[in-house]
């Protein structure tokens, strides 16, 4: 086997505990039930039909479904997701709450404008549709449990993280492809602050104005999004530095709601959940806190014992 | 030692739905077409710079005056009516007539005192006015019609 093909399995197919196969999941599970039933959906009932443009996947739709439906959705969707994280049938549950991510975002997007906001959970969620949540990761308390990785808890993880490096590498490569270098060296990202409140509520207007009124401020920014989205492969073959990729995702993403008012809050935080092993996170933050606990132990036993006060 | 790939414990299953997913992701990803949920990723790529072309809409008051209505005052649904106000131009009469009635029905609900509503391509441009940032407009009406009383698109 050649060295890339050993690679290649690995980055695809590779063996993750099933802790972390059941934290994803459950974490996937959460955050589809609250973009469901938080989401301003109902509302959309009241579109025109002539303001509606059906997105592909829902080609046969000629004009928004009436309250019910929407609310209905939403109704099953949530129960769903809720079923999924408390591992009720977690497959079955999983994908019925998928399925009604999916037509609700659609019917979001069947006004003309292709929207985003929605289709990097959907995205990354999709391969644990067919994830093995039943035995060792069946429930939290038994994977918890089961320490060994293995390649049928892994492939789930290892696939959404290649789903997302992709994303972000696309993202960066279409802004290379259609701009050039000038998308970072131009006035680009000033103008992009500057007309920042025409395009969504911003909700600190001042900061995307200062950042638009400082050339060197807008170049910085715009560097570090196309610097992020290029290099996202790296996290294939440097695996540690998954970490400090999430971190970045999640802060361009809080930072475009705070600059534009742009809703990417699924985006946020379904990198970090899906690229840090928080189980490895939550085992080394219980050991250093026994380690400084027996440490704190050892110190106050070593100590000479103080004179009595009387 | 870390556990090895063992590829044979992933289903025959889970790897052609792989196959596919990765296809559907890369085929529009790399040519940069929307079918959505499969996308080109286009986001944000294309250069802002002081000036761009934006669909509005305007009412018209009793005395003529024109003003442009954000659509952010109109309920959600018509929120994103720059995208069918922007595939106006060439598209057949009818649907020119229902494109503006429609936003003509929300319009006259938060401006009352609408005689008129008009549909138009601004030309906008960003200009540093004593140190304001202010948007100015140069609107050219591509549809119009009456609130209620029947419309005409021009």
């Amino acid at each position: 086997m050649t060295r890339f093909r050993r690679w290649l399995d690995d980055t695809l197919w590779g063996p993750e505990t099933a802790a972390r196969l059941v934290v994803v999941h459950v974490g996937l599970s959460l955050l589809i039930g609250a973009r469901v039933a938080l989401g301003s959906y109902r509302q959309l009932a009241d579109t025109p039909r002539a303001l509606v443009d059906p997105v592909p996947l829902l080609f046969w739709v000629e004009r928004m479904p009436p309250v019910w439906v929407f609310v209905a959705l939403q109704v099953v969707g949530t129960v769903a997701a809720l079923a999924a994280a408390w591992r009720r049938s977690p497959r079955v549950t999983f994908a019925v709450a998928w399925v009604c991510y999916l037509v609700l975002a659609g019917l979001r997007g069947s006004r003309g404008k292709v929207l985003h906001n929605d289709l990097l959970l959907l995205w990354a969620s999709a391969p644990f549709l067919l994830a093995p949540v039943g035995g060792a990761a069946a429930r939290l308390k038994d994977a918890w449990r089961s320490r060994e990785p293995r390649s049928a808890w892994g492939w789930p993880i290892r696939v959404a993280t290649v789903i997302i490096v992709l994303v972000y590498f696309l993202a960066g490569y279409h802004k290379l492809r259609r701009s050039g270098p000038e998308w970072v060296l131009g006035d680009n990202m000033r103008y992009v602050m500057l007309w920042g409140p025409s395009i969504g509520s911003p909700a600190w207007g001042d900061l995307a104005r200062w950042v638009g009124e400082h050339v060197w401020a807008a170049r910085v920014s715009a560097g570090f999004i196309l610097g992020i989205e290029l290099t996202f492969p790296v996290v294939l073959v440097v695996r540690r530095v998954q970490v400090l990729y999430a971190l970045a995702a999640a802060v361009l993403h809080v930072g475009t709601w705070f600059l534009l008012g742009l809703d990417y809050w699924a985006w946020a935080i379904t990198v970090p959940l899906v690229l840090v092993d928080w189980p490895a996170v939550a085992q080394r933050f219980s050991t250093n806190r026994v380690n400084s606990s027996a440490k704190v132990r050892r110190s106050s036993a070593d100590q000479p014992s103080m004179p009595s006060a009387m | 030692m870390a556990t090895p790939t063992d590829v044979t414990e992933v289903p025959r299953t889970a790897r052609w739905f792989v196959a596919v997913l990765f296809a559907l992701l890369l085929v529009p990803g790399v040519v940069g077409f929307d079918t959505w949920p499969l996308t080109g990723w286009r986001l944000f790529s294309a250069l802002r710079d002081e000036s761009q072309n934006r669909w509005v809409v305007q009412a018209v008051d009793g005395s003529g005056e024109a003003r442009i209505v954000s659509l952010e005052e109109l309920p959600l649904g018509y929120r994103h009516a720059e995208w069918p106000m922007a595939d106006l131009p060439g598209s057949s009469e009818a649907h020119r007539r229902s494109v503006c009635r429609a936003l003509a029905d929300a319009v006259v609900k938060v401006r009352p005192d609408t005689v008129e509503v008009q549909i138009a391509e601004d030309a906008q441009r960003l200009v540093e006015r004593d140190g304001e940032w202010v948007l100015t407009h140069d609107p050219e009406v591509e549809a119009t019609c009456t609130p209620r009383r029947g419309e005409q698109a021009s």
